[in-house]
C-alpha cells in the first residue's frame, strides 16, 4: 500500500465514522404523526381507560369477557411511553424443597404461563402443547444443575440476551417458590420416552388446520350478511340530511371500487395514518352527522362493505411518501418492540427463526408468519367467538393475555403498526371479509 | 341486517352428468324467537320464523321440509341430490306470516 492508498482509506474510514456518529445521534422523523394528542372515537369498552375502584385497585376497561386486570406497571406500544424493558435480573434459588407434583400442576396452569403454550412434556392430559421453545420430554438427562435451570426460568435473558421466553420471574409472572417446584418437576423427566398414541398431541406431528373454506361464499361466512346489511347504512340520511350515497354515486360498487386498496393511509386532511375504520369514526360524522365509532358493528359492517369492493384486486399502500415513510419505520419499531408482563414483541411470535413462533404451535394454535400478510382478509369473522373482529381488536387481543394495556382501537400507535404490516401484503389480493378460528 | 328475504344459494362451480350436487343455501330473515312473560311462560302469539322449505328442480317438487319452530336468525340449510339434466334449482321458503321468499339457480353440465 503506497503513503497515499493508505491516508485515502483512512479518510473513507473517517467519513464512514463520521455517517454513522451522525445516523447515530439523528431523532427518529416525525413526520406523520398528529399535531395534537388523538382524542379517540371508540366504543367506550374499546377505549382502554383506566378507571380506580372505591376500593384504590386499578383496572382497565376491556371488552365483555376478557379480564380488567391493570397492568400499568409495563411498557405498552404508546409513543409517549419511553420506559425501557425490565432490567435483567438474577436471584439465588429459595432454600425451599422443589414439589415436582406442584411443579407440574404449575408447568400446566392456564392461569400461569402456561409453559406447554411453547414447551411439550409427556402425558396424555398435556393438550394441547405447542412447539415454538424447545421439546423438555427429556430435560432431567441434560442433568443440569438446579440454579441453572432456576436462574433461566426465572430470567432466561441472563444467559441468552435475546431469547424469546418471558423473564417469568423478573416481572413476577411467576413467584421465586413457584419456579423452585417447576424445576424439581423438569429434573424428573428422564427418557426413554413410551411411544406416542395420538401424533395430534406432538405439536411437531400434529397435522396443520385446514381453515373453513371459501370465504367469500355467503352461505359459510356470516360476515358475508353482516357486510351486505350495511347497505342500510350507505343510504341513510343523518342529521346533517344527507347519505354516503349522495356524494359517492354509483353505490359502492362503483365509489369504493379499490378504494381500501391504499389503506391503512396517510390522510392529510386528519394528519395522521388511518385504516378505513378510523377514517369512518371521523368521516362519517363529518359528512352525514351519524356517529361511527370504531368498533361498533356499524364502522365494522360498513368498513368491511367497502373493503369488499377491492377483493381481488392487489393491496397497495404507499409507503414512499415522507409521512408513510416514517410512520412505516414506527410501525416497525413497535413490531420489534418488547412489551408487557411478558416483555414479548410481536416479532416473537410472527416471524421465522430459531426459537421465533411463526408457522409453529402456540398451545393448539398455528402462528401466523408476517411474510405470509396477515392483515389483506381482515375484518374477518372469528368462528371461535361468533363475531366480525377487525385487525385492532386482533391486536388489541394478542396483548391481553401477555400483560399489556391495551390502547384505544383508533390508536395512531397501532394504525402505524397495521400500516407496517400491511406492507407485506402489497401486491397480494384482497379478500374481504376473511373466515378465522 | 342485510334485506329481509334474500335467497343465496351456492352449488359447485363445475358438476358434471351423473355428479351428486351439494347445495347451500341461505335465507336472510330475522326468525323471531319464542317469548317468555314474567312468570316464564311462553307468550302466545304468531310469531314470525320460517315454517317451510320447497325446492322443485325444472317445476318438478324434489324436497319439502317443515321446521316446527324458529332455527336460527338467517336459517341455513343444505341438501344433496342428482340432476339427470340441466335446468333450474327453485327454492322456496314460506314464513308464519305468509311471506314468501324464493331464489333460483341453474344448473348446467360442464
Amino acid at each position: 500500500m503506497t503513503r497515499l492508498e493508505a491516508l485515502l482509506s483512512a479518510g473513507l474510514f473517517l467519513g464512514v465514522g463520521l455517517a454513522l456518529g451522525c445516523a447515530g445521534t439523528e431523532r427518529p422523523s416525525t413526520a406523520g404523526l398528529p399535531p395534537t394528542p388523538w382524542a379517540s372515537r371508540a366504543l367506550p369498552e374499546a377505549q382502554g381507560e383506566i378507571k380506580t375502584s372505591p376500593d384504590g385497585r386499578k383496572m382497565q376497561v376491556r371488552y365483555r369477557g376478557w379480564t380488567t386486570e391493570d397492568f400499568g406497571q409495563f411498557r405498552t406500544y404508546a409513543y409517549d411511553d419511553p420506559r425501557p424493558a425490565p432490567a435483567v435480573s438474577r436471584l439465588s434459588m429459595p432454600q425451599v424443597k422443589g414439589d415436582p407434583r406442584e411443579g407440574r400442576k404449575l408447568f400446566l396452569s392456564r392461569a400461569k404461563g402456561p409453559c406447554t403454550g411453547c414447551h411439550l412434556i409427556p402425558g396424555d392430559d398435556v393438550w394441547p402443547a405447542g412447539n415454538v421453545g424447545p421439546d423438555l420430554s427429556t430435560f432431567g438427562d441434560r442433568n443440569l444443575p438446579d440454579d441453572y435451570v432456576f436462574t433461566q426460568v426465572y430470567d432466561s435473558r441472563n444467559f441468552f440476551p435475546h431469547t424469546t421466553m418471558p423473564p417469568w420471574g423478573t416481572t413476577g409472572a411467576l413467584k421465586p417458590e413457584e419456579i423452585v417446584h417447576i424445576v424439581a418437576y423438569l429434573q424428573t423427566l428422564k427418557g426413554p420416552l413410551s411411544p406416542e398414541k395420538d401424533p395430534n398431541r406432538n405439536p411437531d406431528t400434529r397435522a396443520k388446520p385446514v381453515g373453513f373454506g371459501d370465504n367469500l361464499d355467503p352461505t359459510n361466512n356470516p360476515g358475508i350478511v353482516l357486510a351486505e346489511g350495511a347497505m342500510s347504512l350507505w343510504n341513510k340520511r343523518g342529521p346533517a340530511g344527507k347519505a354516503c350515497g349522495d356524494c359517492h354515486a354509483g353505490g359502492p360498487a362503483k365509489a369504493m371500487k379499490g378504494v381500501a386498496t391504499r389503506y391503512p393511509n396517510y390522510v392529510k386532511a386528519f394528519q395522521r395514518v388511518m385504516s378505513i375504520e378510523d377514517f369512518l369514526t371521523v368521516h362519517a360524522p363529518g359528512t352525514t352527522g351519524l356517529p361511527m365509532l370504531a368498533e361498533s358493528d356499524e364502522n365494522l359492517s360498513t368498513t368491511m362493505l367497502i373493503k369488499m369492493q377491492s377483493n381481488g384486486m392487489p393491496v397497495q399502500v404507499d409507503l414512499v411518501s415522507p409521512e408513510a415513510r416514517a410512520a412505516f419505520e414506527r410501525g416497525r419499531a413497535s413490531f420489534w418492540k418488547r412489551v408487557g408482563q411478558r416483555d414479548h414483541a410481536c416479532a416473537d411470535c410472527h416471524t421465522k427463526g430459531a426459537g421465533r413462533g411463526a408457522d409453529k404451535f402456540l398451545g393448539g394454535r398455528l402462528l401466523a408468519d408476517v411474510d405470509a400478510g396477515l392483515t389483506k382478509h381482515f375484518p374477518l369473522w372469528r368462528t371461535s367467538v361468533g363475531a366480525v373482529w377487525d385487525m385492532r381488536k386482533r391486536m388489541q387481543w394478542c396483548m391481553t393475555p401477555l400483560g399489556m394495556n391495551m390502547l384505544p382501537a383508533d390508536a395512531v400507535e397501532y394504525a402505524e403498526l397495521e400500516l407496517f404490516l400491511t406492507s407485506f401484503d402489497n401486491g397480494k389480493p384482497m379478500s374481504v371479509p376473511g373466515i378465522r378460528h | 341486517m342485510a334485506e329481509i328475504g334474500q335467497v343465496r344459494i351456492r352449488i359447485p362451480s363445475s358438476i358434471k352428468r351423473g355428479d351428486v350436487v351439494r347445495v347451500r343455501s341461505l335465507v336472510i330473515h330475522p326468525m323471531e324467537i319464542v317469548q317468555r312473560d314474567k312468570a316464564g311462560k311462553p307468550v302466545d302469539k304468531n310469531y314470525r320464523f320460517i315454517n317451510r322449505m320447497i325446492v322443485t328442480y325444472n317445476g318438478r317438487e324434489i324436497l319439502q321440509a317443515d321446521t316446527t319452530q324458529s332455527i336460527s336468525e338467517n336459517p341455513f340449510f343444505s341438501f344433496a341430490f342428482k340432476p339427470s339434466e340441466a335446468g333450474t334449482l327453485k327454492i322456496t321458503f314460506l314464513d308464519t306470516h305468509g311471506g314468501k321468499y324464493e331464489g333460483t339457480a341453474d344448473i348446467k353440465f360442464s
